[in-house]
């Protein structure tokens, strides 16, 4: 399996720190891409224009992958249009760089919401719709990740275009990444089940899933100092 | 080493990220039959029992057909010595403090858990349902009803202190899912205090199983039996002196009806075919599957009915294929079938799915109500009103809104229809196994020369018998809210005390039943939608009338031979019942809360219909009242048959019925009683009959009633005290003029 090109895939980091994180990859001779998160992570509470100019400073800066957190007061008020017409903007200060949509969904308010809020995000031109920055209270449960998905599966089958999904926050075990893996093959099929498609956004859980490793190949259970730190 | 061996296997599933098989052993069950030797007996009063020289049954796995054990097949000795044990358990059980069996069915439970893998492994090996559905639904269900009963059983003194245990009750299964619906049925027999004895189809491990946890338990050895035996020994086991009642489940086929809003068909149908072909079928005991076998009976029908529904015109959708030998059938969706084809009429088998379209709500209802089924539905809409207006519309005993086959022991879950009549759960379950305190225990004395086609048949025919003497009573049949001649164009003399003739009343017939029943049926929607204070203005107004009319009707009464002060406290206490239910009319029912679910399941008390209702000769103005006004008050349409030696003063009645109630909500048909009461129990249009006759009339009235399964409630020739308040209006007659549907409110946005 060690040339399976098993890798995390992306490094994902605050604006400030892209350039650093750039130039420690390429000293490691490593090809992962950088991701940005952008527009005033985690609460999105600045103004539009310092929110472009952050996508487009970090873009310049190198990273390939840029995550942006929805205005959740235009969802809140219904103004759907105007949320369209923001992450259009997102989209082109973008470029070429991938883009990924934090609905911040422990924000939203009801299921409802959330379903419009992805379908707008992904009509908008998301590569990926993303569940939570991690830092609200409630992140990525599995009812609103059930809406989201379906949501994916209606565009596709509206649309024809396939956009991909990240839950992200309160993923600690190997075993729940398990739950969600089974989750998008039973929503989506096997088609979603790679890393264009699908990711997990998560950090103590690569070490979980080193040990599960670690475990299968040994037999025995490793303790957390007999890994690298992530 | 073995490093490289699962290497090679990781890297397949790497790349093809299917789901690998997640086997539960059946080594715990197998084990199991083994301490019986793998030959299962009968467990009765706390033991095995083998008797000798029985035929047995092979148990088979549904899914590779390997033989897993033998059953014994009973025979009606056994049936006999599980009665005595029940019957011998009961005097000890019944008289017990609530406390006591309450505390015994928590140790049931408790031991269940202590089990559950053994049970839920058994349970998925012999049934072939899959184990996640056993293991996550029916086995933790199992355990809440046991736990719910037995805080019921706890109140019991306080709650239902009018009422006592029916005694010994048998209980007869259908051959799918006997486990749980065993655990529906026993848990409130158990709980208020009868003893059971279960007649199990054969190859049916797991009751036993649960049977031998329940005397493992040490006290009341004897109040669980279980045989296993063919469907022949049920009447066996219903005629066995000493059992009450007798519970039957028949077989559920499963399949679902779907009805779809023309305006969503398109989008529905693909989501649907989507969903089925990732459906898994696999062995139950694969953790990784979604659905297993249910053997060959039922692949063939599912099969057959595939195959009808096809030279029907159907379309059949079916995810992948299955070889022709092979124990599974696939989810399969049938849609394009006419309306008017016999597979439309026809209940849908496992695993199969009908789905037809519709355009408004109004057109739903009726082709879901035109079905003889009265199961449970579930109606799917974000528009709260459309939902509710559906789910009140529906013929069914239980609606889900927006949900599909929750259960909870705490909610009643029964039908109507021809999906039978008794509940089990909540409240309206225990009911099922109690009667009113002091009622007698029924002896069970079937007339094995009652001839059923011939009872009632031809009536006697009648003659002129001599000068009306006194006032003429007015006559007619009171049908469709005036009085009309009867269809036989002849009448019957009715003779006083003295034997002189009192008058002549109308000969009533089938045709007349007929006539009533209809009349009754067009006054139904108008009468059911009224709000329950218009009812009981109607039952007020009534209750004067006949209080204007009291020496008319004492004087009919004293020509019966009935005393003056007798006569006019009949009169008086009749008028009281009138008022009391125009008092007590229900407001639409109260609300349970669930624990687990979150939103409210609303138990309401809906009309039965028509109702035909044949009365008894003693006390014949106050009985006809005492039964005509709860009828009434819960929203039905009434067909009467009045006392046959003294149908007099209920004809005065319906001179007052003629100008205040609308046409047709009471309907009075005069006659040969023998020859109405054959009509009614005939009738399929009747939603319920109580007769108040013979014991041959009440046996025909049982035995007819089957025909639409419609709740019957007979006398057996006992006369009652219609003017005591626990017999003449208690909470009995509340019970049986309504029946109750459970509607499921699931909230979240």
């Amino acid at each position: 399996m060690h040339d399976k090109g098993i890798t995390t895939a992306a490094v994902c980091v605050y604006p400030a720190r892209v350039c650093d994180a750039v130039r420690a990859l390429k000293a490691a001779g490593c090809d992962i891409p950088v991701a940005s998160v952008a527009t005033g992570f985690p609460a999105a509470q600045t103004h539009l224009k310092t929110r472009l100019e952050e996508i487009r400073l970090a873009v310049e800066d190198g990273a390939t992958e840029i995550d942006v957190v929805i205005n959740r007061t235009l969802v809140l008020t219904g103004q759907w249009k105007a949320l369209y017409d923001e992450i259009r903007q997102f989209r082109k200060a973008c470029g070429e760089a991938h883009l990924k949509t934090i609905l911040a969904t422990g924000e939203l308010g009801s299921l409802t919401n959330v379903y419009k809020a992805s379908m707008i995000a992904m009509m908008a031109g998301s590569d990926f719709i993303k569940t939570s920055t991690g830092k609200e209270t409630v992140n990525a449960t599995f009812p609103v990740a059930i809406v989201m998905l379906r949501a994916i599966r209606d565009f596709f089958w509206k649309t024809g275009n396939k956009v991909g999904f990240k839950p992200a926050g309160g993923i600690r075990s190997a075993k729940d990444s398990l739950v969600w893996l089974s989750l998008i093959k039973e929503e989506l099929g096997d088609e979603w089940m790679k890393p264009e498609l699908f990711r997990i956004g998560a950090s103590t859980l690569l070490a979980d899933i080193e040990r599960q490793i670690y475990h299968h190949v040994t037999g025995r259970y490793a303790a957390y100092h007999d890994l690298p730190m992530s | 080493m073995a490093a490289t061996r699962t290497a090679s296997r990781a890297c397949e599933i790497f790349t093809t990220l299917e789901y690998g098989p997640a086997p539960e052993s059946h080594a715990c069950a197998l084990a199991w039959l083994d301490t019986q030797d793998r030959h299962l007996g009968h467990y009765v009063n706390g033991q095995w029992l083998k008797p000798e020289h029985r035929s047995s049954v092979p148990c088979q796995d549904p899914i590779t057909g390997e033989n897993l054990a033998s059953c014994l097949q009973a025979q009606s000795e056994d049936v006999a010595a599980a009665v005595e044990a029940a019957r011998a358990s009961l005097e000890n059980w019944s008289t017990q403090p609530g406390a006591i069996r309450a505390q015994h069915l928590t140790r049931l439970a408790k031991a269940i858990q202590k089990h559950q893998r053994l049970l839920w492994t058994l349970e998925s090996l012999v049934t072939g349902r899959a184990v996640r559905e056993v293991r996550d639904r029916d086995v933790p269900l199992a355990q809440q009803l046991l736990q719910y009963h037995a805080v019921q059983a706890h109140t019991q003194e306080e709650a239902l202190a009018g009422w006592e245990p029916m005694g010994v009750i048998g209980l007869i299964l259908s051959p799918t899912f006997p486990f749980l619906d065993m655990m529906w049925r026993i848990c409130p027999a158990l709980a208020v205090g009868c003893t059971v004895v279960v007649l199990v189809p054969p190859a049916s491990p797991t009751p036993l199983l649960l049977a031998q946890l329940a005397g493992e338990l040490g006290p009341f050895p004897g109040i669980l039996n279980v045989i296993s035996g063919p469907a022949s020994l049920g009447p066996v086991l219903a005629a066995q002196p000493g059992v009450q009642k007798v519970a039957f489940c028949g077989a559920i086929k499963g399949g679902l009806r779907l009805l779809i809003q023309e305006a969503v068909w398109d989008e529905t149908m693909r989501r649907l075919q989507e969903r089925m072909g990732r459906l898994r079928c696999g062995h139950g005991l694969d953790g990784a599957v979604d659905m297993g076998a249910r053997g060959a009976a039922a692949r063939d029908l599912a099969q057959r009915y595939v195959s009808e529904a096809q030279s029907q015109g159907a379309q059949v959708f079916q995810a992948g294929s299955e070889p022709s030998d092979s124990p599974f059938f696939l989810p399969t969706l049938v849609s394009d079938l006419p309306p008017a084809s016999p597979c439309t009429q026809a209940e849908v088998p496992w695993p199969l799915v009908v789905a037809s379209p519709f355009r408004t709500a109004k057109e739903a209802l009726a082709v879901a109500n035109g079905t003889p089924r009265g199961g449970s539905a579930s109606v799917w809409s974000e528009r709260l009103g459309q939902a509710l207006e559906l789910a009140y519309g529906l013929q069914v005993g239980t609606v889900w809104i927006n949900a599909h086959g929750l259960r909870d022991p705490a909610v009643p879950t029964g039908g109507c229809k021809e999906s039978g009549s008794s509940w089990h759960g909540g409240q309206d379950g225990l009911y099922e196994y109690l009667r009113p305190s002091g009622t007698p225990a029924w002896i069970p004395c079937l007339s094995k020369t009652l001839n059923y086609d011939a009872f009632g048949l031809a009536p006697p025919s009648t003659l002129p018998a001599g000068p009306e003497t006194g006032p003429a009573p007015p006559y007619g049949l009171f049908v469709g809210g005036r009085f009309q001649a009867p269809g036989a164009r002849s009448s019957r003399p009715i003779r006083d005390s003295q034997g002189s003739l009192q008058g002549y009343v109308a000969e009533g017939g089938a045709k007349d039943i007929r006539g009533a029943v209809e009349a009754a049926h067009q006054a139904a929607p108008g009468w059911m939608s009224q709000s329950p204070a218009a009812r009981a203005a109607l039952l007020w107004a009534l209750a004067a009338a006949l209080q204007r009319r009291e020496p008319n009707l004492v004087s009919r009464l004293e020509r019966h031979g009935v005393e003056l002060k007798v006569a006019k406290a009949e009169v008086e206490l009749s008028v009281k019942r009138l008022r009391a239910w125009g008092a007590r009319v229900q407001a639409q029912g109260c609300a349970l809360q669930v624990a687990e679910l979150r939103g409210p399941v609303l138990r309401l008390r809906e009309p039965l219909g028509v109702l035909a209702i044949v009365c008894p000769d003693e006390w014949p103005l106050l009985a006809f009242v005492s039964l005509l006004a709860p009828a009434l008050a819960h929203g039905n349409t009434v067909v009467l048959v009045p006392s046959g030696a003294c149908p007099i003063p209920a004809l005065e009645v319906c001179q007052e019925m003629a100008t205040l109630l609308p046409a047709g909500l009471v309907n009075v048909v005069t006659g040969d009683r023998d020859h109405l009461t054959r009509c009614l129990a005939l009738h399929q249009d009747i939603q319920a009959l109580w007769y108040f006759g013979s014991a041959q009339g009440s046996q025909f009235v049982e035995w007819a009633s089957a025909g639409n399964l419609k709740p019957v409630w007979v006398n057996r020739g006992c006369p009652r005290a219609w003017d005591q308040e626990a017999e003449g209006a208690g909470p009995e007659l509340e019970r049986r003029a309504a029946r109750t549907k459970a509607l499921w409110l699931p909230m979240g946005d």
